[in-house]
């Protein structure tokens, strides 16, 4: 004998398969005994410091890097330390310089004159002067 | 019919918890196990696996984090513990996935829960022969009449590729219906 179909709608789409009686209220019954006892555990509490932690941490950082980055590219006049060439202190004028070095000499303007007198009679630099004037 | 997100809030809640499942089972059990059914095919192992998927479902459902519907992620478990099923009968019969599973339809045909015609016992064989994605979309499509999207949530895959699918194995199916034997 020969079985044969043209297409799918020849076939009966009447579910074939059977189940028992009352098959899915005693399944839905007896599934309830055989799941095993579920342990809990109670969600653990995170505490306000715990959650914010990271982000303190995070801050303390970039206050740090902050800190470090101002410190190390101010300019030198402000005590940046970028720029290692130290130059020495100047006296602001030669004046002020003189002043103070005379300002430790304990002579008076006559003596200084005469000072000055004896260094060129020694030095014979009056009579090259004399000659030079009045020969 | 329970609010989903109710039903989802009272089995994530230890004193509701048992009570919440138990209205799963009974909403969702029927559905479940004739997808089974129609992949396994004998009634006895139909049950084994639906026994399996709510018990993985129950210690399971804390990871049930809701991206998708109760019932999709059901479907999911259902379909992975009777794929797992089939690959353990494949060894046991010493058949290798290539090979259609048409030994399936010896346990069928002594089943006392299948009373089909000739026809449908011929269909049967037809959908056996299919490649095991073929015969899971037609399965879902032809018997169930689900609809594409839900499929695509089920199986993870394009509305695109399960509608080309389908269409292929209703080619393949009506081939060997209409072939002499």
């Amino acid at each position: 004998m020969e079985t044969k179909f043209n297409n799918l709608q020849e076939v009966n789409r009447e579910n074939p398969f059977k189940v028992p009686e009352n098959y899915f209220a005693r399944f839905n019954e007896e599934i309830m005994y055989r799941l095993p006892e579920k342990e809990f555990v109670p969600p653990r509490k995170v505490s306000l410091w715990e959650k914010a932690r990271p982000w303190v941490y995070l801050a303390a950082m970039l206050a740090g890097l902050y800190f470090t980055i101002t410190f190390v590219t101010q300019s030198p006049e402000d005590g940046g330390i970028l720029s290692s060439r130290k130059e020495a202190p100047v006296p602001t004028t030669i004046e002020s310089a003189s002043d103070s070095y005379w300002s430790t000499v304990y002579i008076t303007e006559e003596e200084f004159y005469q000072y000055l007198e004896d260094q060129l009679m020694s030095d014979g630099y009056y009579d090259y002067l004399y000659h030079q004037v009045y020969q | 019919m329970t609010n989903e997100q109710e039903l989802i809030n009272a089995l994530r809640d230890p004193k509701s918890c048992r009570q919440a499942f138990a209205t799963v089972v009974s909403e969702y059990s029927e559905r479940l196990y004739w997808q089974i059914r129609k992949m396994v095919l004998v009634h006895e192992d139909a049950d084994d696996i639906l026994q399996d998927t709510f018990i993985k479902a129950w210690t399971n459902i804390d990871n049930f984090r809701g991206d998708s519907k109760l019932s999709t992620w059901l479907y999911r478990i259902a379909i992975n513990e009777s794929i797992t099923f089939l690959n353990k009968k494949r060894k046991q019969n010493n058949v290798s996935m290539d090979d259609d599973d048409t030994f399936l339809l010896n346990t069928l045909e002594s089943d006392t829960y299948f009373d089909g015609d000739e026809a449908q016992l011929l269909l049967q064989k037809a959908i056996l022969s299919l490649p095991e994605k073929q015969r899971l979309v037609f399965q879902m499509k032809y018997f169930k009449e689900l609809k594409y999207e839900e499929m695509s949530d089920i199986l993870g895959t394009s509305v695109g590729a399960l509608k080309a699918s389908y269409h292929h194995a209703t080619k393949k199916i009506e081939k060997f219906l209409s072939e002499p034997r």
